[in-house]
């Protein structure tokens, strides 16, 4: 048996999975609002920022702006904790699922691409980006591959139904 | 009545969204609706969260910008909504959920053309760097409450009343 799917059979068997899986209803409908929460929170907030990088809204000084991204951090922790949970509840709809493996790896995409941007400097020389400046090329290119990356975890998200077997 | 629901829902295009097996009908037309939410409401929060006070020292008037896309994401999920709504007319509008995430949806949409219209129409808006007022605080905790709510109660539909969805779609609770 492999590692995951050793993973998973014991995270059904907690008494988390029991109850997302139903052992207490309200759990899973709860969880799925709170995903769509987090989801318009992290996407609101990072397109206002990838937007803005992209030439959008130049009005907006770019450090300032920066005090926003803790609301897309609380959205993503969000989106990982009920995940997470929903994993629990049903793991084998989804260890097999493409859409899922997709949706994993543009998850892991975004967080490179977000790890690029603080490592190469692009993060520090951006902050000091005042109203009605320009961006370098580069940081538009991590803001469009952003916008990208996010948008297509929701489309592997939505997907996990239908071109996989989870709802 | 029922009637009148049956027959949009056994159009050929409501079939189609409904009972095609192609990945361009149901799950692309819920994918645009996501989308359009992910905007909407994200874009919307973002602005409530400065109105708020949060960032602070960055100016409110440039996210006037964004309105354009926050409606662009409005006719986005009005168009997908519908043909979300035809494929299942019998079971959403018969559906007191649905009512009430329209009856949200309603009022989002009017606290957002508010905010536009009060705090980014305000001469004095950005000057000084002075707080939004209290009207203006309290129209963002509104338009959150409002979008919190069009989205609880959408993801309800789900669970309460008559349920519908494309074949194969589940719900957890039976």
């Amino acid at each position: 048996m492999s590692v995951v799917q050793a993973f998973s059979t014991w995270l059904h068997s907690t008494r988390l999975g029991w109850a997302v899986a139903g052992g207490v209803p309200w759990i899973w409908p709860l969880c799925e609002t709170l995903h769509f929460m987090g989801l318009a929170l992290l996407m609101g907030v990072v397109s206002v920022f990838d937007l803005r990088m992209l030439g959008m809204a130049k009005g907006l000084p770019l450090g300032p702006l920066q005090r926003l991204m803790p609301w897309a951090i609380l959205g993503f922790v969000i989106n990982l904790t009920t995940g997470f949970m929903f994993f629990a509840g049903d793991p084998f709809q989804y260890i097999h699922n493409v859409a899922f493996g997709m949706k994993l790896l543009f998850i892991g995409l975004a967080g490179v691409n977000v790890i690029v941007f603080y490592v190469s400097g692009l993060y520090r020389h951006v902050d000091n980006v005042g109203a009605g400046q320009d961006v370098p090329v580069a940081a538009k290119l991590i803001a469009a591959a952003s916008l990208f990356l996010w948008v297509g975890v929701m489309y592997w998200g939505r997907m996990l139904p239908f071109i996989g077997n989870a709802f | 009545m029922m009637q009148f629901l049956a027959s949009v829902e056994n159009t050929r295009f409501s079939i189609w969204v409904r009972e095609s097996s192609s990945l361009w009908a149901y799950p692309t037309i819920l994918f645009m609706h996501t989308v359009g939410l992910g905007f909407l409401v994200g874009l919307n929060a973002a602005i409530d969260l400065r109105i708020l006070g949060f960032a602070r020292r960055m100016p409110l008037a440039p996210m006037e910008r964004f309105f354009g896309i926050m409606w662009a994401a409005f006719w986005v999920n009005a168009v997908s909504g519908t043909m979300l709504l035809v494929a299942d007319a019998t079971t959403k509008l018969t559906n007191t959920v649905f009512y009430i995430k329209l009856g949200f949806i309603a009022l989002g949409v009017v606290n957002m053309v508010l905010i536009r219209r009060r705090i980014f129409r305000d001469p004095a808006l950005d000057v000084d760097a002075r707080p939004i007022g209290r009207f203006g605080r309290l129209l963002a905790a509104t338009s959150l409450v409002f979008w919190g709510g069009a989205i609880t109660a959408g993801r309800l539909m789900a669970y309460f009343g008559p349920v519908s969805g494309a074949p194969g779609l589940q719900n957890r609770i039976p």
